[in-house]
């Protein structure tokens, strides 16, 4: 008998919605909680649809209140086994009960008793519903069949059928009723996993008795369709009434956590409100607290302004310590870094990363480490991940320019800044190649401080920074006419650069760093050719050349054709392309295979730092195999095609891996760049097709960018 | 067509899952594109109003010859909602709009565009008596004037598939510029829907098949034929056009009907059901 209890206790509760929607759907006081169910309402759910709707009208009259239930059903097609005691007793048609006994369908059949007591408040349930054969109608006992199969359609098909066939029947009134609100059930999902709240709160609305404990699923969905067309303080009555009538456990905290991402905070306190305590003393909705203290932390990252309680962040605190999950101290690391408190950041930070070193805990703690002006050691802990994604390396290059730009200049080890050098190189960062000019105008090497200014202006030409050391460092090595040619084209963009060279160079020398100059020239000489810029290193005359090994700097020029060749695969070999590209450019003096191989190998040591342009120059300057050949082609256009796509140029993405898979098939991860090509195009049919193809090897960004087309083609729809 | 062959269980059936599976839509329209294998089933929200209308007037006969108001007011329904987001006033014209987002005037460069293939004509008075206040007979009128229009675009007299009205009519942008599987009905349509309007309808008879009868996909700037279709489905409606206007009786190999692909299929069943109701001569 318990399902029975439970689920009159749901009746009530339906009959409770149907007023509370005059609270809800109406011009929003709050709605009173019910007692009784009899009341009528308004439902205006919608402009235009309104429908006057009763619980009255929906059951008949119930017997009156004095007048003893009849215990039996009074189905007309079942056998009666207790007299009628009163003429205004409902007939309470008892088929389907019947039938999902026989069946053993236990869900349907609670169901089925739900609403039976819905409409006849005063019935009750016979003991056994086995006791009774249906009426021995096959027909219609496949009608039921189908039904609680869920065939509704070929349901409503039967039901025609019979009627052409036999005129004058008519179906049960209860299974017009059950098929009626199944459909609406049907298409109220439907609608609810398309977005159609509107939709939704209409079908809701015109089928109030969808909405009970029984399905909380529906009540969800209708909730969420409040919450998501403006009406927040309906999805949150919706939500109040599934925890105030509703008894499941799972289904309580499952409301909670469904009402999570949608309500503000004090709506969701009230629905914590409701909170009961579980056998073992505690309150239900505990661990739910600990999510909802996350996410208001989680807001609080992304929103540095919110103010947030203090309780969840004590909450958030404890469940760290207790669960120990790395993702608790990554949100409170989060939490401070943002509140620029980067001691407490550091502290969260490094626990996080203490359990799990990843990209994100580094790029946390190194961004607490610059706030507190330690970017030594935060290039030291991001240098590993400095690739794993363009947060982390911007994060990166902002500790590599923190670091360079520390007066007066830290000594770097040689490594250390041959891997800065390397990583601004291959990232183009203006930023950072502007404090590296200005660090190796510190040590007094202008024209190393020279080099990396010009740089920095080809990849940001408007730097005037840049430009302004540019010009200061070619005064300083004597290159007047390059110095004016800079001054000439600042001419009335800048104050400053067309005045260098007017004072002194000890005055107007980069201020600060000028004035420890001196000191810096007396750090490790070793330093001295780690900021050499990359492509031309300059003369050394320390060093001496070395045919074997190349972890020592040396300048290439003084190799000959061979000995370049073998130390720039060398220096391919320890990834320094860079270095390897100007050995590659000694070996090009060379003549046949040597020259051909320097050709190939300095197109390769481009791509490999990311010079597109200077690779595809670098392949033309000998003959290669064909082999080869095709082998850097391949490499320029798919190097080609991503820049492209990163820079925005669909078109000429997708013309560049056309060109390339006329050469070469085309690799998995290339057909998915091609099928976000075609999605920034909005060519969703071509898109889906590459994803598709893709996606059958397994290829999981391809199943992401089949899921992508589908949001973006929803997207373009509403 | 369930409703012509007076199929009340087929009928029911397929309302029931319309109404289920496609009338999703919070404009009250039905979504247009259902894939079994997808999830969820609908793979794009957006309408057809050639659909809309289609539905909307099956279930208005269909509620008239039966008695079923359930019918009648779910038609009226869709009635009025294709008034309030179906259709779209250009100048003096009521375009029904393809489906309710893509198409307008704001929506593209070349819009509005239309398809005049989605006109049902037959449909609209049906709608004007669910809803006598809605635009349908300004609708019916603008209709004739576009398609019109349409058939002066390219040399073969035929409309594209899809036109677009941003200033003089052209073959919208982004399809094919042809007339091709949509506009073949739209003589059927004219037919259907009592007309007999001879300027309108011959081009149809002359230039949309070949000497063999067979139906021609037209490119529309050179009027020249890209595909000649075969099936009977197809071949019938210039053939049903002709004697319509001139008494020529349908040859009887297009009088027997075995089931192709649902589309000539369909466009054979209503023709023959038309012949049969309304010029038995042609039989």
């Amino acid at each position: 008998m318990k399902p029975v209890l439970f689920i009159a206790v749901g009746i009530l509760a339906l009959g409770a919605l149907v007023i509370h929607k005059a609270g809800y759907l109406d011009s929003g006081a709050l709605p009173v909680p019910p007692t009784a169910p009899n009341a009528t309402v308004e439902d205006q759910a919608q402009g235009g649809s309104s429908q006057p709707t009763t619980v009255a009208q929906q059951a008949p009259a119930p017997a009156a209140q004095d007048t003893p239930v009849p215990a039996a059903p009074a189905a007309s097609s079942g056998p009666a086994t207790a007299p009628q005691a009163d003429a205004a007793a409902p007939k309470v048609d008892e088929t389907a009960l019947r039938y999902f006994a026989a069946k053993g369908d236990t869900r349907r059949l609670e169901a089925e008793i739900a609403r039976l007591k819905a409409l006849y408040p005063e019935w009750t349930p016979p003991d056994n519903p086995l006791a009774f054969r249906q009426g021995g109608d096959p027909q219609l006992d496949q009608m039921w069949k189908l039904y609680s199969e869920d065939k509704l359609a070929e349901v409503r098909k039967a039901i025609a059928d019979r009627q052409a066939a036999q005129s004058g029947w008519q179906p049960p009134a209860d299974l017009l009723e059950r098929l009626a609100v199944a459909e609406a059930r049907e298409q109220l999902v439907n609608a609810s996993d398309l977005k159609q709240y509107d939709a939704v709160i209409r079908i809701g609305s015109a089928n109030a008795s969808l909405l009970t404990c029984g399905d909380v699923d529906v009540l969800w969905r209708v909730a969420e369709a409040f919450a998501n067309t403006d009406r927040k303080g309906r999805a949150r009555d919706a939500y109040l009434y599934v925890l105030n009538t509703c008894k499941k456990p799972e289904e309580r905290v499952a409301t909670i956590q469904k009402a999570l991402p949608l309500l503000p905070r004090q709506d969701l306190d009230q629905l914590l409100a409701t909170e009961r305590k579980t056998a073992d003393g505690k309150g239900e909705f505990e661990a739910v607290r600990g999510d909802i203290a996350r996410q208001s932390l989680a807001n609080a990252d992304a929103d540095p302004k919110l103010v947030i309680s203090p309780e969840d962040i004590a909450t958030v605190k404890a469940l760290a310590d207790k669960d120990g999950l790395a993702s608790d101290d990554m949100l409170l690391g989060w939490y401070y870094v943002r509140r620029e408190n980067p001691k407490d950041a550091e502290t969260w930070f490094r626990k996080a990363r203490d359990k799990e070193n990843t990209a994100a805990a580094s790029q946390g703690l190194a961004l607490a480490l610059i706030q507190q002006s330690r970017s030594a050691d935060a290039e030291a802990i991001l240098y590993e991940w400095r690739d794993a994604n363009d947060d982390v390396r911007r994060v990166y290059l902002a500790a590599v320019a923190n670091l360079l730009a520390v007066t007066p200049p830290v000594p770097l080890a040689p490594e250390v800044l041959q891997r800065m050098v390397q990583a601004i190189y291959a990232a183009k960062d203006p930023a950072a190649a502007q404090q590296l000019g200005w660090y190796a105008d510190g040590l007094s090497q202008s024209q190393t401080a020279a080099q990396w200014f010009r740089l920095a202006l080809d990849w940001k030409p408007d730097d005037e920074p840049s430009a302004y050391g540019l010009a200061l460092s070619l005064w300083k090595t004597g290159d007047k006419a390059g110095a004016r040619e800079i001054q000439a084209a600042w001419i009335g963009r800048s104050e400053r650069i067309p005045t260098v060279g007017e004072r002194s160079v000890e005055t107007a020398a980069v201020g600060r760093r000028a004035r420890n100059a001196a000191r810096a020239r007396a750090q490790d000489e070793d330093q001295r050719v780690a900021v050499e810029q990359p492509t031309r290193p300059a003369s050394d005359g320390r060093a001496s050349p070395q045919a074997r090994g190349c972890l020592t700097s040396i300048d290439p020029s003084t190799l000959s054709p061979e000995q370049a060749l073998t130390r720039a695969w060398c220096l391919m070999g320890v990834n320094r392309p860079v270095e390897a590209a100007a050995a590659f450019e000694v070996a090009l003096r060379g003549t046949g295979k040597t020259q051909a191989d320097a050709a190939y190998g300095q197109s390769l040591a481009y791509l490999r730092a990311g010079l597109t342009d200077m690779a595809a120059v670098a392949a033309s300057k000998a003959p290669m195999d064909a082999d080869r050949s095709v082998g850097v082609r391949t490499l320029l256009l798919e190097n080609q095609a991503t820049t492209a796509f990163n820079q925005g140029r669909y078109v000429e993405a997708l013309m560049a891996l056309d060109e390339r898979s006329r050469i070469a098939p085309e690799r998995t991860g290339l057909m998915v760049l091609r099928g976000y090509a075609y999605l920034k195009l909005r060519r969703y049919g071509d898109a889906e097709q590459v994803f598709r193809a893709a996606a059958g090897t397994g290829n999981h960004d391809a199943l992401k960018g089949l899921n992508d087309v589908k949001t973006a083609r929803e997207t373009k729809i509403q | 067509m369930s409703y012509l062959a007076e199929n009340r269980g087929d009928f029911d059936r397929i309302w029931a899952f319309t109404r289920t599976e496609m009338l999703l839509r919070d404009d009250g329209l039905a979504a247009w594109k259902w894939e079994p294998g997808a999830t969820p089933h609908v793979t794009d929200a957006n309408n057809a109003t050639d659909g809309d209308l289609l539905i909307a007037y099956a279930l208005a006969l269909a509620g008239h010859a039966w008695e079923r108001p359930d019918l009648t007011t779910a038609a009226a329904g869709i009635a009025a909602a294709l008034a309030a987001g179906g259709v779209e006033k250009v100048g003096d014209l009521v375009l029904l709009k393809p489906g309710n987002s893509g198409f307008g005037a704001a929506d593209r460069a070349d819009g509005p565009v239309i398809n005049p293939s989605y006109w049902v004509f037959e449909a609209l008075p049906a709608m004007a008596e669910l809803m006598p206040d809605g635009p349908w007979s300004e609708l019916s009128d603008s209709g004739k004037t576009v398609l019109a229009a349409s058939m002066k675009i390219g040399p073969s007299g035929l409309p594209p598939d899809w036109v677009s009205l941003r200033a003089k009519p052209r073959p919208a942008d982004g399809f094919p510029q042809e007339f091709g599987y949509n506009a073949f009905r739209i003589p059927l349509y004219l037919i259907r829907a009592g007309s007999r309007d001879r300027a309108l309808l011959e081009p149809f008879v002359t230039h949309m098949r070949d000497a063999e009868g067979r139906v021609l996909v037209v490119d529309i700037a050179l009027g020249q034929a890209r595909q000649a279709l075969a099936d009977v489905g197809y071949r019938i409606i210039p053939a049903l056009v002709s004697c319509v206007l001139d008494g020529t009786p349908l040859p009887d190999e297009m009088q027997s009907f075995a089931p192709t692909d649902y589309y000539p299929s369909t466009l054979q069943l209503l023709a023959l059901s038309f012949a049969r109701r309304q010029h038995p001569e042609c039989l």
